[in-house]
């Protein structure tokens, strides 16, 4: 088998035992990799109405068929489990050394199960799988836990996944971090910590077989070339810090918990500032031609190098009404340090201000959580990591927080499915306003980018119609194959006929024949396949909708200003998304396009 | 909320031709070298029509001072012949089927005008205009098929283009047809004398388009700078906007500007006031708008 192991790994935490399963070829040729097997794993181990947060959870590492292949920005990985944030599908990428060494040890996907009876890492090296005691790993960072892992292997050439001490204290927006990157969204870190697992050491020495290895080169170096070009220059000139000023010009940039869209102090904040006075250094993931990371300068603390990206400085910075770098720079480390999702963390403290603007969380508001107070967002991410006081219920994320504490605080609970929305505002991008509320992991701009259409010129973005519902689909499917190949979704734009080359590219390493129409309906597959899974976690069609703010309050600043989104408007958007996909009018998928798509009946 | 804006494409393949070569005799200094907005007027003339096509040939009178420009220069073969002789050696000259003929003196071309006139011309061999009760055969096109007949009216010493127009399938624009793309009829002003020359400085400060650009990412950190002020001349697109642009931060060209100044490079993006994004060069720009130039690439 070529660009694919054949086998994953699978280790049982409960009884210690570990064992490699085959893969079908017809799995892997119809699910690729990435999102795609991991969806499938999840179907297969997870039982229906299984409690995230319970052993019986599995938590899915994947791999893909490109990973290994020298191909620029494939180093990558995906963590596929139920979300304990949503109750649906989570999927979550992260990327680099962890990935590739994945890889190597010769397995498409490692499923665990179980619970640990006591804090655990697992290392794996090639055949060989061993579960650990991790109780001197218990509070650390991923970083010093990292650090320590390989110092106590004593070997070179050791990565490691792990999670900070949200993980371990099950906060349900906590992150699986590698090298400085993390799964972020959707709360993996939260059901590797409920497993008593506080890392995974690989190491591995299988090199990624490919059926074409010139032409694979010769295709690589077209992807190279082009990495270079003005296509990225954003990503390697500036980063994704870059989105913040533009966003407050087009008045999309959610400031003060969704109050507005554009942040007066948004100069202090943007990309281009903060490469002017706070810039230290450009780094990138294994083998990334691209290296879009930017690392900061901090002023205070440790002085350290801080790594900073568009939706950590939105939801630290603006969304909390914060201005000053510093603050941002610091709460974005210890984010970093404790392994939170920066999106839900500000997104819940953004909510958590709010209600404490309205009288209610006295101890928020003792702890100085209000618009603009940097103090107050720091102690209260160091609370959310402890699970302490108020941080208990900051934990939960913003919905059930918002479910506990009541009076009309949901009205201001900005998610979707219990997901903290990215820093988009819906209501000046009608297609990603769409995306958004219907993706299946919750308000997620990775999972369609539908804002695309929006900034293309080709649509009115302050206005939606159920046109845009063949836009977010195909978004999907596009997103949905990058993930499950994996490419990096800043490579995305340096291919001239997407599906064409990338099936030429997939076919030259499987040595299987792809064709581009074969790439777009197994994009199709594997999204309908997602929300098989969500609607066997009884997802209803009122889950696929948007916070009440952004349906009755109108943007009151910006280029935007006066434009609302009407509850008739987006169920319109939503209507067409259905009919685009061929869904029934409440958006469930009928038995016939089952059979279309050729889903096997054990994913549904 | 979103004004419809126009797009005015230029054709594939077409060539302009600009005719140099007269005496200037009334004008009392060369024409061609007449500053208008900063830069001699032929350069001007050649400039906004480089935005339009592909390829400019200039026709001068032999000896003739001319400035550097990007342009296939041809010399007449006998000196003042009148425009058939011009027509003639500039299509004779150019690489293209259909070929827009105009003076070095008309500052006030109308790319719309021209775009229309162009678009006529498959089922024509000739389009020229009909402004005022005249026929306007220095701002009109010719199929490059008609060349024989104008060598014979050459060789006859028949030197008005306008009895081409009875031989060959003409279709005149009139002037209600013009004032849709030209309501004042700007594109016909020529400079005789001193007083149109004036006159057309003036008209030039009046007619001017001013706008603002502003630089995000990349584009800011490339020019050192977030906004700058432009002044547009009458009409302009996007496509001169970028031209301007280049001319007053050169360093933008290369990363961010097409080297040849009528586009932005792959990645980049223009938005008007923060509103809509443009896809065309060609989309025109009013005064007071503010031009955003950002990545195309949002997200991350």
């Amino acid at each position: 088998m070529h660009g694919f192991c054949g086998r994953f790994l699978h280790v049982d935490l409960a009884s210690g035992r570990s064992v490699f399963r085959p893969l079908e070829e017809s799995r892997l040729r119809h699910y690729l990799g990435g999102v795609g097997l991991g969806t499938t794993l999840l179907h297969e181990y997870a039982p229906a109405g299984v409690d995230p947060l319970s052993p019986a959870n599995p938590l899915v590492f994947t791999s893909a068929p490109l990973v290994g292949t020298g191909l620029t920005t494939t180093a990558k990985f995906a963590v596929v489990t139920k979300s304990p944030l949503t109750g649906f599908i989570a999927d979550s990428l992260s990327s680099s050394h962890f990935a590739l060494e994945l890889k190597r040890l010769g397995i498409d996907a490692l499923v665990i199960t179980g619970q640990a009876p006591s804090l655990a890492y697992v290392s794996i090296r090639g055949q060989h799988v061993e579960i650990r005691a991790a109780d001197h790993l218990k509070g650390k960072s991923p970083q010093d836990t990292e650090s320590s892992i390989r110092a106590g292997l004593s070997r070179p050439g050791v990565w490691v996944a792990s999670i900070g001490i949200a993980g371990e204290h099950r906060v349900r927006f906590a992150t699986i971090s590698n090298e400085g990157r993390h799964a972020g969204r959707g709360g993996v870190g939260a059901v590797m910590g409920s497993k008593n697992l506080k890392a995974i050491a690989v190491q591995g020495d299988e090199e990624t077989s490919v059926a074409h290895p010139q032409e694979v080169e010769a295709i690589a170096d077209v992807l190279r070339h082009r990495s270079l070009g003005s296509l990225t220059d954003k990503y390697r000139r500036v980063g994704t810090v870059a989105n913040l000023a533009v966003f407050n010009r087009l008045g999309t940039l959610p400031t003060r918990n969704f109050q507005q869209a554009t942040f007066e102090d948004a100069d202090a904040l943007s990309g281009e500032t903060l490469t002017q006075n706070h810039f230290s250094r450009r780094h990138g993931c294994a083998f990334c031609t691209i290296r879009c990371e930017r690392l900061f300068k901090t002023r205070g603390g440790a002085g350290t190098d801080q790594r900073l990206e568009y939706e950590t400085l939105f939801a630290l910075g603006p969304l909390c009404g914060i201005s000053d770098p510093e603050w941002v720079l610091q709460a974005a480390g210890l984010c970093d340090r404790y392994g939170l999702d920066s999106i839900s963390t500000g997104g819940t403290l953004a909510w958590a201000m709010e209600a404490a603007e309205k009288g209610l969380l006295p101890e928020a508001r003792a702890l100085g959580l209000r618009f603009g107070d940097g103090g107050g967002v720091l102690a209260a991410i160091h609370a959310i990591a402890a699970c302490d006081g108020v941080g208990a219920l900051l934990a939960e994320g913003s919905r059930r927080a918002a479910i506990e504490t009541g009076r009309n605080s949901s009205d201001w609970a900005m998610h979707v499915k219990g997901l903290e929305l990215p820093g988009y505002d819906p209501r000046s991008l009608k297609t990603m306003a769409l995306g958004l509320a219907v993706s299946p992991r919750g308000a997620c701009h990775n999972r369609s980018g539908a804002y695309e259409a929006d900034f293309s010129g080709d649509v009115d973005r302050f206005h939606g119609d159920s046109e845009r519902g063949g836009m977010v689909a195909a978004a999907e499917d596009f997103a949905t194959i990058l993930d499950s190949l994996i490419v990096c979704k800043f490579l995305r734009k340096c291919f001239s006929d997407f599906y064409a080359e990338a099936a030429e590219l997939l076919s030259q390493v499987t040595g299987w024949a792809y064709t581009a129409a074969d790439l777009r309906r197994t994009g199709e597959r594997i999204h309908t396949a997602k929300k098989l899974f969500n609607i066997r976690e009884r997802w209803q069609p009122e889950d696929d909708w948007l916070p009440p703010r952004l349906l009755s309050d109108r943007l009151p600043t910006g280029v935007g200003k006066g434009v609302g989104l009407s509850p008739d408007e987006l169920r319109e958007m939503v209507r067409g998304y259905y009919q685009a996909r061929q869904w029934d009018e409440n958006g469930f998928v009928p038995q016939w396009k089952l059979q279309e798509l050729g889903i096997e009946p054990a994913t549904h | 909320m979103m004004p419809l804006m126009e797009d005015r494409s230029s054709p594939p393949g077409a060539t302009a031709i600009v005719l140099a070569g007269g005496k200037s005799s009334r004008m009392g200094t060369p024409k061609a070298l007449l500053l208008f907005d900063g830069e001699p007027l032929i350069v001007h003339v050649v400039t906004t029509l480089r935005r339009l096509f592909p390829e400019v040939v200039v026709v001068a009178a032999p000896g003739q001072d001319l400035p550097s420009m990007p342009v296939t220069l041809v010399r007449d073969e006998v000196a003042y012949q009148g425009p058939v002789g011009g027509i003639c050696y500039g299509l004779r000259a150019s690489g293209g089927n259909v070929s827009f003929v105009t003076a070095c003196d008309t500052a006030f071309l109308s790319s719309r005008l021209i775009s229309h006139l162009l678009a006529q011309i498959p089922q024509h061999d000739v389009v020229v205009p009909h402004w005022q009760g005249r026929l306007q055969p220095l701002h009109a096109v010719y199929r490059r098929s008609v060349l024989p007949l104008l060598e014979g009216q050459l060789a006859r010493g028949e030197l008005r283009p306008v009895f081409l127009f009875d031989k060959v399938p003409t279709r005149r624009i009139e002037e209600e047809e013009i004032r849709l793309f030209d309501p004042e009829g700007w594109s016909f002003f020529n400079m005789n004398t001193p007083d149109d020359y004036s006159e057309a400085l003036t008209r030039w400060s009046e007619a001017s388009i001013p706008c603002t650009v502003e630089l995000f990412g990349v584009a800011r950190l490339v020019a050192q700078t977030r906004e700058v002020s432009l002044v547009l001349p009458p009409e302009a697109t996007c496509a001169e906007m970028f031209a301007a642009l280049a001319k007053k931060l050169p360093v933008l060209v290369g990363p961010v500007i097409s080297p040849d100044r009528t586009r932005l490079v792959d990645g980049y993006a223009c938005n008007v006031n923060g509103l809509q994004f443009v896809r065309s060069p060609a989309v025109s720009i009013n005064p007071g708008d503010k031009l955003v130039i950002l990545s195309a690439d949002a997200g991350g």
